[in-house]
């Protein structure tokens, strides 16, 4: 017996030995250092290193194709790195994803529901899967209907349901189990903006019970909703912090926010025009992007821009993440 | 592995499996007019073959070997050309598919103790028609041979009558009889490889796949409660086959159960796999559909569910040993039809053992590799 508990604990201190795990690291939600993945001759991740500390909404933003769902897909124990460490939780997930699966929820743009079983079947196999009591699926799944605005609505097909009660159903189904910590890949892509406000209400709520939130986006105004962001460009973390350090880190830069009546001419002009080092489309109308020792006044550039035959207003603006974004993409090409 | 996880996996499978009443009737629907189909169309017995005699001994023997080829009711005899060169037109424009020519001195050769040859034509357009034709031919000229022997009051002598052509076939066994064995193997490698793989795919595009692998869903877990509902559908779809073909179309069974169940059950496996492999291939549906097109055609013309392998050519034989199928059908329809026990089985059961053991690991190996890409 005694012998027994030796070798146990012989056991277990080998393991540490070989995935040491620091107190910092435990107290984050996740630590990633190095982590690559290759397809081929494709590097999708490129030795990324990440902090996510626990309780916080993370935001992980990139163009499509950049290695957003790459790394979460690692993260969640579904793919294996070339190299470089995961931990999720304190726990290696690269070698030990079963201890982290329990712990974990995932909820992908496709929402990932049974479209041709009902809303209950969808829950009461969820429910199962993680082994839920029977009391603790009749509490969760009151909560997850009044949540997602579905009681009455049990027994109805989920393929029948539009797109933003899917979406809420699916949080739920994600969420059935309580996870610690939960991702996000796109979890608004196609969704209408009523729909999507709603839906960060939902994860602002799950925010505050503690759950920490990974999400992925390529809206940049949801980038605003985040504790701190991650930029991931190409394989590669480009930029990383709060949202304010982030601006106030990687644009030193002054901007203005044009708009014309001819805005494609506006932008042809502009991205010729001496003291202007960046010009794109953001939304209906134009940004221009000039070095801080810029002295050049709103004024001015308005009255450059009439003289060249396209009339416009110009005016003085603080940069927003999608402006910080562009900004630094631009400079990595 | 989790038993209460398989459990609720297979429950799911037969909740998706009761929302799409179309598949279900489908399901059921393929082996009745499967067995229509092979029972009734393409086993239909060839009778009533437009014949012509040419006579060209004009004795007493040719006279009754005619009337023997009459009394049949395979040929119909509608013409007697005086010469072969009149025979030529006739069978240029079909108005007969088989002649049978009796050559001038036939009856002397018999006496005289000599082999006689008579020649059979037969209209080789059709040949499923003329291999027929020729094979009743060369029966009747064979039982007319006997009654000749037996006439003559001796065992000994060597065949009298020669029939020139000779084509495999033997015209007692009813085709019937090897089609509704073939079509349980066809009906299990549909039903399994087709429908599996579908489920698979349309899993994988709708994303639940990818959710699952997050959960505590072990790759083993979801393989076996994915394929336990399709084995448990297919083996209903079997039993349909098998009860039809025995009760309706009177196909004995003379086998061993057991040796039958056990190849079945390894060519389940098989078919398993490949259904394993065509997911694991296909990104959509309909790649899916293209694979399974792929890889069903070769394997109904190659295994001889419809077309005997002895009639292909030499080049392609060895192709057909290839072929689950063809080791699945060998063991049917040799239990079926000539009582075949698990010692005569020996060989198509290993090979079926060795496919099973193969393509099944390896199916079970990459998709647990690959699961969720």
């Amino acid at each position: 017996m005694t012998q027994q508990h030796t070798e146990r604990g012989g056991l277990a201190a080998r393991f540490r030995r070989e995935a040491p795990t620091t107190q910092a690291e435990s107290e984050l939600a996740i630590s990633i250092h190095g982590l690559t993945k290759t397809f081929g001759d494709f590097t999708a991740v490129d030795g990324i290193d990440l902090d996510v500390p626990r309780g916080q909404v993370f935001g992980f933003l990139g163009p499509n194709g950049s290695g957003k769902t790459t790394t979460i897909r690692m993260l969640t124990g579904n793919l294996r790195p070339q190299g470089g460490r995961a931990r999720v939780l304190g726990e290696d997930v690269i070698r030990h994803p079963d201890r982290v699966q329990r712990r974990i929820g995932y909820m992908s743009q496709k929402f990932s529901l049974f479209e041709d079983m009902t809303v209950d079947e969808n829950l009461k196999f969820y429910a199962g899967v993680y082994d839920l009591s029977a009391e603790q699926f009749a509490r969760q799944r009151e909560y997850i209907l009044a949540m997602a605005d579905l009681t009455g609505r049990e027994d109805e097909l989920t393929r029948n349901l539009s797109v933003g009660w899917r979406q809420r159903l699916a949080l739920g189904a994600a969420t059935i189990h309580e996870p610690e910590l939960l991702f996000l890949d796109e979890p608004t892509s196609g969704v209408d903006p009523v729909a999507r406000r709603q839906f960060w209400d939902l994860l602002y709520e799950l925010a505050g019970r503690g759950v920490t939130l990974f999400v992925t986006t390529h809206y940049m105004d949801e980038a605003a909703h985040c504790n701190r962001l991650a930029f991931i460009y190409r394989g590669r973390i480009i930029a990383s912090g709060s949202p304010s350090e982030i601006r106030d880190e990687h644009f030193e830069r002054r901007i203005f926010a044009i708009s014309s009546a001819d805005n494609e001419a506006a932008l042809s002009w502009l991205e010729h025009a001496d003291g202007i080092s960046e010009a794109y489309l953001s939304g209906a109308s134009l940004r221009a992007v000039m070095p801080a020792s810029s002295a050049l006044q709103p004024e001015q550039l308005a009255a450059a821009l009439a003289a060249a035959g396209v009339p416009a207003t110009v005016s003085a603006t603080e940069p927003s993440i999608e402006d910080v974004f562009l900004s630094l993409v631009a400079q990595q090409r | 592995m989790s038993l209460k996880r398989i459990r609720l996996l297979i429950w799911k499978e037969f909740t998706q499996l009761r929302r799409d009443p179309m598949l279900i009737r489908l399901l059921m629907l393929m082996p009745v007019l499967q067995l229509v189909m092979f029972g009734y169309v393409v086993a239909a017995d060839v009778g009533n073959l437009t014949t012509a005699v040419v006579d060209l001994d004009h004795s007493a023997t040719s006279a009754k070997l005619e009337a023997t080829f009459a009394g049949s009711k395979y040929f119909n005899i509608v013409a007697h050309p005086a010469s072969e060169s009149e025979l030529r037109p006739l069978l240029d424009r079909g108005v007969v598919t088989v002649a049978v020519v009796i050559p001038e001195g036939t009856q002397d050769r018999l006496i005289t103790g000599q082999t006689a040859s008579i020649g059979v034509v037969v209209d080789g357009s059709d040949s499923q028609i003329s291999a027929i034709g020729s094979g009743y031919a060369s029966q009747i000229i064979a039982g007319f041979n006997s009654d000749l022997r037996d006439a003559a009051g001796v065992n000994l002598s060597p065949p009298a009558v020669d029939a020139r052509i000779r084509v495999m076939f033997n015209p007692t066994m009813d085709p019937v009889n090897t089609m509704i064995p073939g079509l349980i193997a066809v009906i299990m490698m549909i039903s399994l490889m087709a429908i599996l793989s579908q489920a698979v795919v349309k899993e994988r595009e709708s994303g639940t796949l990818e959710q699952m692998f997050v959960t505590p869903i072990k790759a083993e877990e979801y393989l076996i409660g994915k394929v336990t509902p399709y084995a448990v559908l297919a083996t209903a779809q079997m039993l349909v086959v098998a009860v039809v073909g025995m009760l309706w179309f009177r196909v004995p069974f003379n086998g061993n159960i057991w040796a039958v169940l056990t190849g079945l059950a390894l060519f389940m496996l098989t078919n398993i796999g490949l259904g394993l492999f065509v997911s694991l291939v296909s990104r959509t549906r309909q790649q899916a559909q293209q694979a399974m097109a792929f890889l069903m055609i070769p394997t109904m013309i190659l295994s001889g569910f419809i077309f005997p392998i002895e009639s292909m050519p030499a080049l392609i034989q060895p192709i057909t040993k290839l072929l689950p199928m063809t080791w699945a059908l060998i063991v049917l329809r040799n239990s079926f039809v000539k009582g075949s026990d698990f010692g005569a089985l020996v060989v198509p059961l290993v090979v079926l053992a060795g496919f099973a053991l193969v393509i099944f690991t390896a199916a079970v190996i990459a998709t647990r590799r690959r699961i969720s890409d």
